[in-house]
C-alpha cells in the first residue's frame, strides 16, 4: 500500500495565507423587461422569474409598477436595489403630489429618475430601468436609462438577461431595421404599430427568451397605458388575446385624469 | 511603435515599413531594413519579437529559394502565402512559437495580378487590397479606406503612402524613417519616399531602381 | 473567438437548408478584412460554416478539405452531412487538449439512397471539441449567437420554402450581427435546395 503510505503534502503543511472575505453589495436576479411605445399608448412588461445563479428564488416577483395613472417604470438587475428604488421613486411621486396638487409628468419623471441615479454615482443601483407611459402631448413614450442615469427616449427597448436576444428582434420588428418598404408604399415610421402588433411582438419576444435564456421565465406581465378617450377594442375585444392571458383593469392612481392602465397577464414555461 | 503598410494598385503592390529597431523606448538602429525579397515579384515585411523576425524571414527566404532551386519557378504569391500561414500556424501550437507578424506582397506574373496578405503571429491570412501591421494601423487605415479606390496607378498609389507616412508622423509620438519598395511585373523596386515623384525614377532607370531579388533565375542546361 | 469576431447561422426550411456566415475579420476591436467568409462548401448539397479563431479555421478548412478528398477518392462517392459532422467532429475531439478555437455548423440536404428515399433537410453544431448536436430547427454559432438564438428563434417558423427561408435567415444574420461589435461588416447566405445552391452576397452595415 506505497500510494497511501505518505499523505499528500497538501494535507500536512498547513495553509498559513491569510483568507480574505469581502462583502459583495451586489448580486444578479436575472429576468427581462421590455417597453415599446404606440402612437397614444405604451407597453411595458416584464417577466416574474428572480433568481440567483442557478437558483429560482421565486416564480413571482413584481418587476414592472404603476407609479401614476401615466407612467410605469421596469427595473432589472439586483433585485433589492430595484425594489428600494422603486420605493424612492413612489416617495418621491407623492412629495411632489403633496406640494404641487398635481402628479408628475412622465418626461420629468425620467428627468428625476436620473438625477437619483446620479446621485448614487459611486454606489450605483445595480438596476436597468425602462420607464414607459403617455407624454403630456398624448404620445406613447419609452426612456431607457442605464444604472447611473444616462437616459434616451426611445420607440422600444429591453433590457435585462435576455437583452442580446430581444433588442437585435425589436430592431427588426419596430425600427425596421434591414427591411425596406415595398416599391411604392409608405416609408416605415417607429412607433405607430398598432397594439395587436406590439402585444404579439411582446409575447413573442418573452416566449422566445425563455426558450433560450434559463434566468427568463414562470409568468409576464404586460402593462398597457392608453392615453385619455383612447378605443379599448383592441385590448379588450373578443380574440384579442390568446386563451391563457388575462386581462385587468387597473383603477386610476390619483384623481384620474382618464388614462387607462391595463395589465395582462400570461403565464410562461417554468422550465 | 513598429509600423508597415502595404497598397495594392492596378498592376503593383506597395510595401514600407519603418526602419527603427530598439527596445521599449531606446532606438538602437534607425536603418533596420524590415522588408525581405523573398523572389523576383515576392517579398514581405515583417516585424515583431527581435530575433524571431529575423530568424523567421530567413527560414521563409531560404525555403522559397530552394523551392525556385528545385523547380526552376517561383512560388507563385497566393501558394507563398498559404505555405508561410501554415509554417506560422503550426509554429503558434509549439513549444516555442515565432512571434511574428507580416505583409505579404506579390506580383503574379501569370495572370498579371498583384497580390497582399495580412498575416499576423497566429497563422491568421487575410487577402486585403490595403492593410497595415503595428501602431500604425491605429492612424493609417483610416486614411487608407477614405483615399484608396480599385484600379489605382502607381503615383497615386505612392501618394496614398505617403499619406499614411504623414498620418504616423503626426499622430505618433517617435519619429519613423520608412523603407518602400514596389514590385510589378518588371521585379521589385526600391522606392524613395521622400522625392517628389519616386516613380519617375524608377520609370527613367529600372535598372538603377531594381532591388536585387535574392532568387535570381538559374539558367539550368542550353 | 473574441479575437476574430464572426457568426455563422443556419435553418431547415422545407426540403431546404441555409447557412450564411459574416464577412469581418478583425483583430480585437480593428477591422482587418471584410471579405473573410466563414463558410464553405463541400459539395453541392453540403456547406459548414466554421467561426473563431480565423488561424484555426483557415487550418481546419484546409485540412477538412484533405480528408473530405481522400474519402472522395477511396469511397468513390459523396460525403452525407451526417459522415461529415462526424468527420468534423473526430477531427476536433482529436485536440482534446489543445483544441482548435471554433464551433462549426454544418448544413446540407443527404441525397436519396434506396434505403432513405426521402431524406430529410440535416443541419447539425458542434462546440470546439467536438460535441455535436443536431436541431430540428436552426444552429448558431460565433460571437453573436445569443443575438442570433433571440432573432432565429422569434422569426423561424417550420416548413419555410426556400424564398422564405432565405429571407428568414439573412434577417436573422443582419439584424444580429448589426448589435454585434465583432460580427458584420458583409453578410453571405447560401440557400441550397436539392438542385442547386443559390449563393447572395447582402449589403449590409458596414460599421
Amino acid at each position: 500500500m506505497a500510494l497511501y503510505a505518505q499523505p499528500p503534502t497538501s494535507y500536512s503543511v498547513p495553509t498559513t495565507a491569510p483568507i480574505e472575505h469581502r462583502f459583495n453589495p451586489y448580486s444578479d436576479n436575472g429576468g427581462t423587461i421590455l417597453a415599446i411605445a404606440g402612437k397614444d399608448f405604451s407597453v411595458i412588461a416584464g417577466d416574474t422569474r428572480q433568481s440567483e445563479g442557478y437558483s429560482i428564488q421565486t416564480r413571482y416577483a413584481r418587476k414592472v409598477w404603476q407609479l401614476t395613472d401615466k407612467v410605469v417604470l421596469a427595473t432589472n438587475g439586483f433585485a433589492a436595489d430595484g425594489n428600494n428604488f422603486v420605493k424612492r421613486v413612489k416617495q418621491r411621486l407623492e412629495w411632489y403630489e403633496h406640494a404641487h396638487h398635481k402628479p408628475m409628468g412622465l418626461k420629468s419623471i425620467a428627468r428625476m429618475i436620473q438625477t437619483i441615479l446620479y446621485g448614487k454615482r459611486f454606489f450605483p443601483y445595480y438596476v436597468y430601468n425602462i420607464l414607459g407611459g403617455i407624454e403630456e402631448d398624448g404620445s406613447g413614450a419609452v426612456y431607457s436609462f442605464d444604472p447611473v442615469g444616462s437616459y434616451e427616449r426611445e420607440a422600444c427597448r429591453a433590457a435585462g438577461a435576455a437583452q442580446s436576444l430581444i433588442q437585435p428582434f425589436l430592431d427588426n420588428q419596430v425600427y425596421f431595421k434591414n427591411q425596406q418598404p415595398a416599391p411604392g408604399s409608405a416609408p416605415f415610421v417607429p412607433g405607430n404599430l398598432p397594439l395587436s402588433t406590439i402585444l404579439s411582438l411582446v409575447v413573442d419576444s418573452f416566449t422566445s427568451a425563455t426558450e433560450r435564456h434559463i434566468e427568463v421565465g414562470d409568468g409576464m406581465e404586460i402593462y398597457v397605458v392608453m392615453n385619455r378617450g383612447r378605443n379599448t377594442d383592441d385590448l379588450l375585444g373578443p380574440g384579442i388575446l390568446a386563451e391563457s392571458m388575462h386581462v385587468e383593469e387597473l383603477g386610476a392612481l390619483g384623481e384620474g385624469g382618464g388614462e387607462k392602465t391595463f395589465l395582462v397577464t400570461s403565464p410562461l414555461k417554468r422550465d | 511603435m513598429e509600423c508597415s503598410f502595404g497598397i495594392t494598385g492596378k498592376d503593383y503592390v506597395l510595401i514600407a515599413a519603418d526602419t527603427s529597431a530598439g527596445r521599449s523606448i531606446v532606438r538602437m538602429k534607425s536603418d533596420e531594413n524590415k522588408i525581405k525579397t523573398l523572389g523576383p515579384h515576392l517579398a514581405m515585411a515583417y516585424g515583431g519579437e527581435p530575433g524571431d523576425t529575423n530568424n523567421f524571414a530567413e527560414y521563409i527566404e531560404r525555403n522559397l529559394r530552394l523551392y525556385h532551386i528545385r523547380n526552376h519557378f517561383p512560388l507563385l504569391p497566393p501558394s507563398a502565402s498559404a505555405w508561410i500561414r501554415r509554417t506560422l500556424a503550426e509554429s503558434i501550437r509549439s513549444r516555442k512559437p515565432y512571434a511574428v507578424n507580416l505583409l505579404l506582397g506579390g506580383y503574379d506574373t501569370t495572370t498579371d495580378l498583384p497580390h497582399l496578405y495580412w498575416i499576423d503571429y497566429l497563422g491568421t491570412k487575410a487577402i486585403v487590397p490595403y492593410a497595415a501591421h503595428g501602431m500604425g494601423v491605429y492612424v493609417s487605415l483610416s486614411t487608407m479606406d477614405k483615399w484608396w479606390y480599385e484600379g489605382m496607378d502607381k503615383r497615386e498609389g505612392i501618394e496614398v503612402l505617403k499619406k499614411c507616412v504623414d498620418e504616423v508622423e503626426k499622430r505618433l509620438t517617435v519619429a519613423l524613417k520608412f523603407n518602400c519598395i514596389l514590385i510589378d511585373k518588371n521585379g521589385i523596386h526600391k522606392i524613395d519616399l521622400s522625392e517628389q515623384d519616386p516613380i519617375a525614377k524608377v520609370e527613367a532607370s529600372p535598372e538603377e531602381t531594381a532591388v536585387e531579388a535574392p532568387n535570381p533565375p538559374i539558367e539550368v542546361g542550353a | 473567438m473574441e479575437l476574430n469576431g464572426g457568426s455563422v447561422v443556419a435553418m431547415i426550411g422545407k426540403d431546404c437548408v441555409a447557412i450564411a456566415s459574416d464577412l469581418r475579420l478583425g483583430n480585437q476591436s480593428v477591422g482587418v478584412a471584410s471579405n473573410f467568409e466563414k463558410v464553405f462548401p463541400v459539395n453541392d448539397k453540403l456547406y459548414y460554416g466554421i467561426p473563431g479563431l480565423a488561424s484555426d479555421v483557415y487550418t481546419l478548412r484546409e485540412h477538412l478539405r484533405f480528408r473530405v478528398n481522400m474519402y472522395r477518392m477511396k469511397e468513390e462517392r459523396e460525403i452525407t452531412p451526417k459522415t461529415f459532422t462526424h468527420l468534423v467532429s473526430s477531427t476536433l475531439y482529436e485536440k482534446r487538449f489543445g483544441p482548435f478555437f471554433v464551433e462549426p455548423v454544418v448544413a446540407g440536404i443527404p441525397s436519396p439512397t434506396p434505403l432513405d428515399p426521402h431524406p430529410r433537410p440535416f443541419i447539425s453544431t458542434m462546440d470546439t471539441i467536438g460535441c455535436i448536436t443536431t436541431p430540428k430547427d436552426f444552429a448558431v454559432a460565433g460571437t453573436a449567437a445569443d443575438k442570433l438564438y433571440g432573432v432565429a428563434e422569434g422569426l423561424w417558423e417550420p416548413d419555410l420554402e426556400p424564398e422564405d427561408l432565405f429571407e428568414t435567415i439573412s434577417q436573422t444574420l443582419l439584424n444580429a450581427v448589426d448589435r454585434d461589435a465583432l460580427s458584420g461588416w458583409g453578410v453571405v447566405v447560401h440557400l441550397i435546395t436539392a438542385d442547386k445552391v443559390v449563393t447572395r452576397t447582402l449589403r449590409a452595415r458596414m460599421d
